[in-house]
């Protein structure tokens, strides 16, 4: 009797799409953003959306993670969708969103913004180790643990919510602009720390305004204008002449 | 006549500990939920008036009454939680108006419960007075003061390490975020109003194991745990203990040099002396807040 064997045969089938975006529509109350809006993220690749400014980039991620309510289309999380599943849930089973601007706790220890991190059941044993690696990954912040978050600079708040992050160990890694407003030989340093995480096999979504780092490290590219995805395109085909006429036309 | 005001200072920082415990209720679910619960007051009045109940139906100390005052109290702060969410629109304002009504009901329950007598003790024990050097109090007096430093340093240990504290500091600081650690809000808030409740029955059960109840108290405390809590201008433990033995010392030194007429203007001056010279309260750094 090998009942084991055939149930197992029956799950071969492989997942294509780490995460998958279907038609979203999404937006703040009155406001629509996102113009149906469809993507397609493989596993262990670097998925990378760029546009302007005001493009919906911010908006989509939010509405991944499910802190923007969606009013179509469906997002679906190996397959399942999880558009009924709130934030918190959706961040304890492997999701982590890696905000744009300071969303830190401003009145609490770095460490402890760290450890909050790992605030999902199944993360706390592997916490300790987790906490020395984002240490490791971010020697500044390990100087600063005791400090309050609050008194972090932009660019160590910015690695705060990076080593935060990476405290669940996740299976996707949503980072919103993350050489946002940081001096170039940080920007560098953050575009290297992303193509470490994805050479570890993270499945990353990366959303930048800076083209040209946000590509070099990238397996796709999606081009987003006015809450629509205009151009998808695996890296290595992107033609960044071509991207840059299309990224300022109206 | 420097005894007597020596005196008031001690009886005035043993008062602030009560004080305390209600502020930091307060504060924790002002934090977690941005509502001002204005029916905190009348919570603490009911664990009084409970420890009233119990003392004179069954002959024993009010002390014994803790564990009832907890059961009743944490039940009646889940309640206020439960009708408080309810509200769909402008929670910021319209919860003022909610727990205010609340708060009225609760004071006519007690009337009618109650009556509107005035009630203390009738405990010797509680009541034997305590010789500390220069400084007397009631046996009641002190040890309450004890239990409020045990149950902040409590407090402080369970908002640091562990792991529903700090989601409480988590969501208090930033909620969008806390929902990214995942953390459910909505948790926090009910483990909030608990503990503000446990902290309410505490505080309750001594104020009438040293003072005199009687039903307007309840609002009377509402307002002195907003006062604090903006004496303070921070949701720490020490801003908030320092904040309470403040207005303590205060209430206490304007009964003794004045007249016990004035206790509650006292409190109301002060808060507006501080509102006037330190808008971000003693210890609240215009930096920090926002
Ligand atoms: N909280 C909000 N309320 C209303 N409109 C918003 C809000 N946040 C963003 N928007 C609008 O949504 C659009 C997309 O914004 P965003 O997603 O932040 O773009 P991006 O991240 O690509 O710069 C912009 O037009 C912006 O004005
Ligand atoms: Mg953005």
């Amino acid at each position: 009797m090998k009942f084991f064997g055939t149930l197992k045969s029956l799950k071969v089938t492989p997942v294509r799409n780490m995460l998958e975006v279907r038609n979203l529509r999404a937006g703040y109350g009155a406001i629509n953003v996102l113009w149906d809006v469809s993507l397609a993220i493989a596993p262990g690749k670097l998925t990378a959306i760029i546009g302007p400014n005001g493009a919906g980039k911010t908006t989509l991620l939010r509405a991944i993670i499910g802190l923007t309510p969606v009013t179509q289309g469906d997002i679906l999380d190996e397959g399942v969708s999880i558009l009924n599943q709130p934030t918190w849930d959706r961040a304890s089973h492997g999701l982590a969103l890696i905000p744009e601007g300071r969303m830190i706790f401003r009145d609490m220890s770095v460490e402890e913004n760290l450890m909050l991190g790992a605030y999902a059941k199944q993360n706390r044993a592997t916490m300790q180790g987790n906490l020395e690696r984002a240490y490791a990954m971010f020697p500044l912040l390990l100087a600063r643990r005791s400090q309050m978050a609050g008194s972090l600079s932009g660019g160590e708040a910015q690695m705060l919510m990076m080593g935060r992050g990476l405290m669940s160990s996740p299976r996707i890694l949503l980072v919103d602009e993350p050489s946002l407003g940081l001096a170039p030989l940080i920007v560098q340093e953050m575009f290297a720390t992303l193509a470490k995480l994805k050479a570890e096999g993270r499945t990353i979504v990366l959303v930048e305004q800076n083209t040209q780092g946000a590509v070099k490290i990238a397996d796709h590219v999606y081009l987003m204008q006015g809450g629509k995805v205009v151009l998808s395109q695996p890296a290595n085909e992107v033609n960044m002449e071509k991207l840059h006429q299309q990224y300022f036309a109206r | 006549m420097t005894e007597l005001i020596f005196q008031a200072i001690y009886s005035g920082l043993l008062q602030g500990g009560s004080y305390a415990l209600i502020a930091l209720g307060l504060a924790l679910v002002f934090g977690t939920m941005k509502v001002i619960n204005l029916a905190h007051g009348e919570l603490v009045l009911l664990a009084a008036y409970i420890a009233y109940a119990v003392e004179s139906a069954f002959n024993v100390s009010p002390i014994v009454a803790i564990p009832v005052a907890l059961v009743v109290v944490c039940i009646s702060a889940l309640l206020v939680y439960l009708l408080v969410d309810r509200i769909k629109k402008d929670r910021e304002l319209n919860s003022l108006i909610l727990t205010y009504g609340i708060g009225v009901m609760i004071t006519n329950a007690i009337l009618l419960i109650w009556k509107a007598d005035i009630r203390s003790t009738k405990s010797a024990w509680l009541q034997d007075a305590v010789v500390l050097g220069p400084f007397y109090s009631m046996r009641s007096e002190l040890g309450f003061f004890i239990l409020s430093l045990v149950l902040m340093g409590l407090l402080w240990w369970w908002l640091s390490k562990s792991w529903y504290g700090r989601a409480v500091r988590a969501v208090a600081s930033n909620r969008d975020a806390a929902k990214l650690m995942g953390i459910n809000p909505r948790t926090t808030e009910i483990v909030s109003f608990v503990v503000a409740g446990i902290l309410a029955a505490f505080a309750g059960v001594a104020l009438y194991s040293y003072g005199v109840i009687q039903p307007p108290l309840g609002h009377a405390l509402t307002v002195k745990a907003f006062i604090i809590t903006v004496l303070a201008g921070v949701g720490s433990i020490p801003g908030v203990l320092a904040g309470a033995l403040l207005l303590g010392v205060v209430e206490a030194l304007t009964v003794t040099l004045l007249s016990s007429a004035l206790q509650e203007i006292a409190g109301m001056g002060l808060f507006l002396l501080v509102l006037f010279v330190m808008p971000n309260g003693l210890f609240g750094t215009a930096a920090r807040r926002g």
